[in-house]
């Protein structure tokens, strides 16, 4: 798993690439709370653009989690892009209710 | 070894209304689309080829007891859910047929829906009965006393015939019942629960149910993984969504669908079984949350060999 971040005037957009499983959540927690930060002292939502994802499996998902409840109500995380595979893990772990998903990075912002 | 299903059902036993029954029987009437058929093994075969497990079938209501055939000259059973009552009453059939009259009981914990059957366990009242109690909790005997108690029961625990004995455990011992090999996990969930690894002649067996996998331990995982390794059958807890168990249902100490299939591939698992089914969901939802844990199964399996995932429901027997 590689992460690439960039900062635009409207977000924080965080880019996990690869698979997201048992082997690399622990990168991918590490990546994805240092952006929580560095969006909050930037005062920029958050958007984890999952374009470049392969999959994640649910221990993926429970670091989307952990950086949910860290950003705190005020500065939500939205995920967008997904693959079709991704679109339906989200689907099946019921993610849709956690998350707002968007279709492509231009429409989170 | 033999797993069969007596229940499934988590935390309340349900049952099924007329309204959905008839729901059932309208849905197999238009599927046959005005065919007569000769006799009703016809129709059965109609009926099994042509319609859903949810239509032609129903998960069952009682609530968790698994029992594991294949011990040495004695029933095995884990939990003492609704459940209990049905496989008590079969037991009799067999020690008419010359069955031992030995049960070993493995209890995951103690609340309600774990215990309620053993009221109603016709083996308690059997003067030629051994039942041998397994668990993790040094209270699992007053639990069950305190059941038979009149402001609970009109039946005292003293008026039971059957020898008791309880056994208490502690996890990562290995121990023998009746021929198998038994090993126990310590698992999150309210006053503690107890997950259980059945093993005879290169077979194994997992029970692992009221079990939460915490948001924030998840380096704890490995110990499940260890303990499910290259099993050939993880009957799981598998309550709830993710999303629930992350949610509204977090600290309610029960686990995902997804959870499991994922401590499954790690384990190398052979086959899950999806058990302690929400009892607000009817056999549509149980249905489409199994055909679900099919898909996310094959959604992140990459190089690993099948999951097969199936799901429990009372009644159902399983080869391992």
């Amino acid at each position: 798993m590689e992460w690439q971040v960039e900062t635009t005037a409207a977000a924080l957009v965080g880019r996990p690439i690869g698979k997201i499983d048992e082997t690399t959540w622990e990168a991918f927690q590490v990546h994805l709370l240092a952006a929580v930060s560095q969006a909050a002292a930037a005062s920029l939502p958050l958007v984890v653009d999952l374009s470049d994802l392969d999959y994640m499996s649910s221990r993926g998902l429970r670091v989307l989690k952990i950086a949910k409840d860290s950003a705190g109500a005020e500065a939500p995380i939205t995920l967008a892009a997904p693959n079709d595979r991704m679109r339906q893990i989200i689907e099946i772990s019921r993610y849709d209710m956690l998350f707002k998903v968007v279709a492509d990075v231009a429409s989170a912002v | 070894m033999l797993v069969r299903f007596w229940g499934t059902r988590g935390s309340l036993p349900v049952a099924q209304k007329a309204n959905v029954i008839q729901a059932k029987i309208a849905d197999a009437l238009v599927a046959a689309g005005g065919r007569t058929f000769a006799d009703v093994s016809e129709a059965d075969a109609f009926a099994r080829a042509n319609l859903d497990f949810a239509t032609y079938g129903a998960y069952g209501g009682a609530t968790s007891c698994v029992e594991i055939e294949g011990a040495d000259g004695a029933f095995v059973v884990c939990d003492m859910g609704s459940g209990l009552r049905e496989f008590g009453i079969d037991s009799f059939r067999r020690i008419a047929e010359g069955h031992p009259p030995v049960y070993h009981l493995f209890l995951s914990h103690l609340h309600w829906d774990h215990i309620m059957g053993f009221p109603f366990f016709g083996p308690a009242f059997n003067p030629a009965a051994t039942i041998v109690i397994h668990s993790g909790h040094a209270d699992a005997e007053t639990a069950l006393r305190r059941q038979q108690e009149e402001i609970s029961f009109p039946v005292p625990f003293e008026w039971l015939k059957a020898k008791f004995q309880f056994v208490v455990h502690k996890p990562g011992e290995t121990f023998d019942a009746a021929g198998l090999t038994v090993s126990m996990v310590a698992q999150y969930h309210s006053h503690d629960s107890y997950g259980y690894r059945f093993e005879k002649t290169g077979r194994a067996v997992v029970y692992s149910t009221d079990s939460e996998h915490k948001l924030h331990n998840m380096d704890a995982e490995v110990v499940f993984e260890r303990f499910f390794g290259a099993a050939d059958l993880v009957i799981c807890d598998t309550m709830y969504s993710l999303g629930d168990t992350l949610s509204l249902k977090q600290d309610w100490g029960h686990s995902s669908n997804i959870v499991a299939v994922d401590l499954c591939h790690s384990a190398r698992a052979k086959r899950l079984a999806l058990f302690h089914h929400e009892p607000t969901y009817s056999d549509a939802d149980i249905q489409r949350m199994h055909n679900e844990t099919i898909r996310y199964e094959e959604l992140v399996r990459a190089d690993r060999s099948p999951l097969e995932v199936i799901c429990a429901y009372d009644g159902l027997e399983v080869i391992v």
